[in-house]
């Protein structure tokens, strides 16, 4: 292995401490970076509260028993996925702005429209179901 | 220029300086993350009050989690681990709803 090679992948290697390499940022995008996390953190919450109230607030679904634990169940484990990714890119985030490099694209948006028009789908189908029984 | 990068070329002495790291007030940015940690706060209280109707020793561990959120906005934002609590405690309340979800 090369030292070039060796080197690439210790630079993009995410060190444990985000804090630990490059200079501290313009504290005004720390802190911007910083309500980005929370506001995903928020709608990681929103996410796990509504798959909680789908599941035990909605009144059955006639004929499909099934249907509110496969609506609810999934936004729950996204809520904790997108928890964890906020996690994740507040710490890319802020290693790009103390490396001075160009902040990384983040998949959160992807990813929440993807699984909101999923579980919208699904849940046309449910009721769909439902309605035929 | 990439986010956070220091121009010196655009740098007046003369008024109140963003740029400067030692500055303990850059603008607003302060208040508005101080009141994302409240909103933030808040949807922990919100949680625990919709656990609270089906799991009530849950629903108060959950509301119990909103003052502390709050007040880690209070702190120091230097101060290391207020993020992965913050992480933590939501994927807790993540797997605690899907423990209600599923059994109750």
């Amino acid at each position: 292995m090369s030292a070039a090679t060796l080197e690439a992948q210790v630079t993009d290697t995410p060190p444990a401490d985000p804090a630990a390499e490059g200079t501290e940022p313009d504290p005004r995008y720390t802190f911007a970076n910083e309500r980005t996390f929370l506001a995903w953190s928020r709608t990681a919450l929103a996410l796990v509260v509504a798959g909680l109230g789908v599941v035990q607030l909605l009144p059955p679904f006639p004929g499909v028993p099934w249907g509110r634990h496969v609506l609810g169940v999934p936004l729950i484990v996204f809520g904790a996925v997108v928890a964890v990714t906020a996690y994740l890119e507040w710490v890319r985030n802020q290693r790009a702005m103390r490396l001075r490099r160009p902040l990384p694209q983040s998949v959160m948006p992807k990813l929440l429209a993807a699984v909101v028009a999923a579980m919208a789908v699904i849940s046309g189908v449910v009721v769909l179901v439902s309605a035929l029984r | 220029m990439t986010p956070g990068q220091h121009d010196p070329g655009q740098h007046d002495p003369g008024q109140d300086d963003p740029w400067d790291l030692d500055d303990p007030d850059p603008g607003r940015a302060r208040e508005r993350t101080s009141l994302a940690w409240t909103r933030t706060a808040l949807s922990f209280a919100a949680v625990g009050a919709v656990v609270l109707r089906k799991d009530i020793i849950l629903g108060l561990i959950i509301l119990c989690a909103a003052p502390v959120t709050w007040q880690l906005g209070r702190l120091a934002h230097h101060l290391r681990g207020r993020l992965e609590l913050v992480t933590g405690t939501i994927v807790a309340v993540a797997l605690a709803a899907l423990i209600v979800a599923v059994t109750h």
